[in-house]
């Protein structure tokens, strides 16, 4: 079961020297991550572009989604599993 | 076909040759549309027309046929006899499309007339009927600016390369939906063959009212429970010997100015819808309390009076045997009522999936939100009413005048 | 060596295609890919009551089965109990949602209705239709503050509209509170005895941190109170596809405390990879907490994730590659070994042959079958919580960079 957090809250990701998360803080906490998948979602409609680098990744506390957006480059968090 | 309110007469006569133009009466119109749906009300007793004359849409009735068969014959043979009773009434011989909703027969019946589609002849009616469970092939062909009055719907459906109605009905609803809004869902439905207008028979709604002085007057919310808990529980007996429900409360009431600020009003009025049509005094009397509770009146009440409107006969219902939640949606309506008028409406809500392959996860589902949502869950049983014909019992609250009144609104 | 079905070999194809020498090998001894976890072999759980067939819990009308018998069977009452309040507590990833969802499914089966209160504002409905819960049936309410959420708790209760009510409490925050945690504690402990008085049965996800106050007083409330951890993560070549995780009990009024079972907890994301979730061999696994780049035999330094497809009908990223579509939420059905939760008791039973009740499918979806997350239970006795799965981790093994 995954959570889907509403609001894809922004958060803050540290990027290894390959320029792939290693760590993102979210809730005052830093999580060191590992990315054990990936894929890109583009979808280009005149009204609100959405491109999106996914990111699967498991910490010592979460296995979580993050995305990049590559509209506005910011780091967000879509989905906690639980 | 094209004719508009107000354009030349030769070029409407270009437009429409076979059509015929009479002098602008409006009162006359209205008055012969009244009396084309009295008569039509000896075959149906779901009808709804535009009876005002100066209106779009004025010109068009809607009969519901269903279980009409068996008085009357199939279906065409039914249009035929309308046309026949209609003939009096109007200038010409009718056109008529029978479809599974609202659009799609009055699409049809549109069809008829320009012979795009063949249809039988019902004694002098031209027909098209669109057989049951069909309504969506039928209109998948056709042009999907009929889909909207709205010329800005319009182009934009031309813009997208949404040209034929079923090409808006191929689409994902989310996907209608991201480009036109709300409205999206309306024409993705429309264009499915789903009813998006449900049939509005035309009835007389009755109204019942009663009030009561309050001496003293009362300052807090609690003493008004006590008064409004008598009206409540008198109507409630009214509807029940009426065999009725209320859909609707308006509840009035009259303030004591005396020593209040200069800019209290002299009353305060809530209406309020019901989450479905109710006979119960007690759960009018608790949604009340709830508006009540959220908003106090500003100055001590002097006066209650309570209204109950949309008046009908109450429905039974068909419970479905297999899903043991369906009998408690009713109490769990009243209840998410309560609730959302205390926190919120956007607080209390249902979910649905809109489309589990969107590629975000945002659009994959929806909210149904407010608790008026439940209406569309079945109604919980109750006994169709009686046959009881006794005149309504009115209850006289103790002390104090009263006034009870019964009107007939003009339709 | 047996050869695999046919569309399992058309998986493994694929992900060699992705994963090269990092993908799995069919045929249980592992060459150059992530150690396969043995499939456990069944056996009756020695220590547990007898389980009604159909995974209804030893007292039915007295509780409600969690969906997993390893945990039911170590439950006072076989199950969550009705007309009682259970929190379930544990940090992160440990299966305390899915359990919750579980229940929900399970309660609406039953014929209830729930509310769900959505505190947390993360209740994802197509997950929870895959668990099989009826979106229907389920009124959602998102309170602005944790007082609103107690005050709109106490209405639903005294009008026993509902007969669950998930309170599903964020991560801890006194911003998010409105009243302080002493009257918050109060409060708690009144609603515990409006579900109690109600016969409304409640259900609180109790996140991790709470203060003293506030963690004592959901103790004292609740009827059972289980403790989730997760042990392991369960992987399938690099991909995290599930975890195992421990259950505890810590308080139960109606049986001994202390007992524990062992949950895996599948994450199904539509599409030919989940067919080689019902394969055990296939699945590997990793002590929780082990976080850092995989390593392949015989490679120095890391293996970069280029070229790792997304579940499901998408094709692998490239720098340069054109929009993918991201995992396909299909609901399919996936056939389900012997010791796992099988589908029919993942979704709500059918109550009775006749006309078909309204169950709303997902929509857009009539083509599809339904989708069950796999859940599997170890039942061997071998495998209680204390010891571990004998096998050594070999990922430390490899080491990272």
């Amino acid at each position: 079961m995954t959570r889907l957090l509403r609001e894809h809250p922004s958060i803050d990701v540290e990027l290894g020297s390959d320029g792939e998360p290693i760590a993102f803080r979210w809730n005052g906490r830093r999580e060191r991550i590992e990315v054990c998948n990936r894929w890109r979602v583009e979808e280009s409609w005149w009204s609100r572009p959405i491109a999106r680098d996914y990111f699967k990744v498991a910490g010592g506390s979460w296995l979580a989604l993050l995305y990049l957006d590559r509209v506005d480059w910011t780091w967000h968090l879509e989905r906690l599993y639980d | 076909m094209g004719v508009r309110t107000g354009m030349p007469l030769g070029a409407a006569h270009r437009l429409a040759p076979e059509a015929t133009f009479l002098d602008p009466d409006p009162a006359a119109d209205a008055a012969a549309m009244e009396a084309a749906l009295d008569r039509l009300a000896g075959f149906s007793p779901g009808l709804a027309a535009e009876t005002d004359a100066t209106r779009p849409g004025f010109g068009r009735v809607e009969v519901q046929l269903d279980g009409l068969e068996r008085l009357w014959g199939p279906e065409p043979l039914i249009v035929s006899r309308i046309g026949e009773a209609l003939a009096g009434f109007l200038p010409g011989p009718p056109l008529a499309g029978i479809g599974g909703t609202r659009f799609a027969a009055a699409v049809a019946a549109a069809l008829a007339v320009s012979g795009a589609v063949s249809g039988a002849v019902s004694g002098a009616v031209a027909l098209h009927v669109v057989e049951p469970g069909a309504d969506a092939g039928f209109l998948a062909p056709l042009p999907a600016a009929m889909l909207s009055r709205d010329p800005e719907v319009r182009a934009r459906l031309d813009r997208f390369g949404l040209r034929v109605i079923g090409r808006v009905a191929e689409l994902p609803r989310s996907a209608i939906v991201a480009r036109f809004g709300p409205e999206g869902e309306w024409l993705h439905a429309r264009a499915r063959g789903e009813e998006t207008d449900p049939f509005r028979p035309r009835r007389a709604p009755e109204r019942l009212a009663m009030s009561l002085p309050i001496d003293p007057s009362v300052s807090d919310v609690e003493g008004l429970r006590f008064v409004l808990h008598r009206l409540a529980a008198a109507f409630g007996d009214q509807l029940e010997a009426l065999g009725a429900a209320t859909a609707r409360a308006r509840l009035t009431l009259e303030l004591d100015r005396s020593f209040a600020a200069g800019d209290v009003p002299a009353s305060m009025t809530i209406d309020q819808p019901l989450p479905e049509p109710t006979s119960e005094g007690l759960a009018i009397e608790r949604l009340l309390m709830a508006r009540l509770e959220a908003a106090p009146p500003r100055a001590p009440v002097a006066r209650v009076e309570l209204e109950l409107g949309d008046v009908a006969p109450a429905a039974g219902t068909q419970l479905s045997l297999f899903t043991p939640q369906t009998g408690r949606t009713g109490r769990l309506g009243w209840q998410l009522v309560r609730l959302g008028l205390r926190f919120g409406e956007e607080r209390v809500g249902w979910m649905e999936i809109e489309d589990s392959e969107a590629a975000l996860a945002e659009a994959r589902w929806r909210w149904r939100r407010g608790p008026s949502s439940v209406a569309n869950a079945p109604a919980p049983d109750r006994a169709a009413p009686s046959g009881r014909a006794a005149a309504p019992r009115l209850a006289r609250p103790g002390g104090g005048a009263t006034s009870v009144a019964r009107h007939r609104s003009a339709p | 060596m047996t050869t695999p079905p046919p569309s399992v070999q058309a998986a493994l194809s694929s992900l060699r295609e992705r994963w090269g020498g990092a993908a799995p090998h069919w045929g249980g001894e592992v060459v150059g890919a992530l150690a396969v976890a043995p499939r456990p072999s069944p056996a009756i759980d020695p220590e547990g009551p007898p389980v009604a067939p159909g995974h209804l819990p030893a007292s039915p009308d007295r509780a409600i089965s969690t969906g997993f018998r390893a945990l039911d069977a170590i439950l006072g009452l076989g199950g969550l109990p009705r007309s009682a309040t259970t929190a379930l507590h544990g940090d992160g990833t440990c299966g305390k949602t899915t359990l919750a969802l579980q229940a929900v499914a399970r309660a609406q089966a039953a014929g209830g209705i729930v509310a769900y209160l959505d505190l947390a504002r993360s209740l994802d409905p197509v997950e929870a239709v895959a668990r099989g819960v009826q979106l229907d049936w389920l009124v959602v309410l998102t309170p602005g503050s944790l007082d609103e959420a107690l005050a709109m708790a106490a209405m639903l209760l005294q009008d026993r509209t509902v007969d669950l009510l998930l309170l599903d409490l964020p991560s801890w925050s006194p911003d998010g509170v409105g009243i302080s945690v002493s009257k918050l504690a109060e409060r708690f402990n009144r609603l515990a005895a409006l579900a109690r008085r109600a016969g409304v049965q409640m259900l609180v996800l109790e996140p991790p941190r709470l203060p003293s106050v506030l963690a004592g007083a959901l103790t004292q409330v609740a009827a059972l109170r289980l403790e989730l951890s997760r042990r392991a993560w369960i992987r399938l070549g690099r991909d995290v596809v599930g975890q195992r995780t421990e259950v505890r009990v810590a308080r139960d009024r109606f049986g001994p405390p202390g007992r524990a079972a062992e949950l895996r907890i599948l994450y199904a994301e539509g599409g030919l990879r989940d067919v080689c979730l019902t394969r055990g061999e296939l699945l590997g696994e990793n002590a929780s907490g082990s976080v850092g780049r995989l390593g392949i035999a015989g490679r120095a330094g890391i293996v970069p994730l280029a070229g790792v497809a997304p579940p499901g009908r998408s094709r692998p990223m490239t720098p340069t590659s054109a929009a993918w579509p991201s995992p396909t939420l299909l609901i399919t059905t996936l056939p389900v070994p012997d010791d796992a939760t099988s589908p029919s008791s993942l979704a709500p039973p059918s109550p009775a042959p006749g006309p078909q009740q309204s169950l709303r499918a997902v929509r857009g979806s009539a083509d599809r079958s339904g989708r069950q997350a796999v859940d599997e239970r170890l039942r061997s006795g071998r495998e209680q919580v204390g010891a571990r799965v004998g096998r050594p981790d070999r990922d430390a093994a490899r080491g990272g960079p």
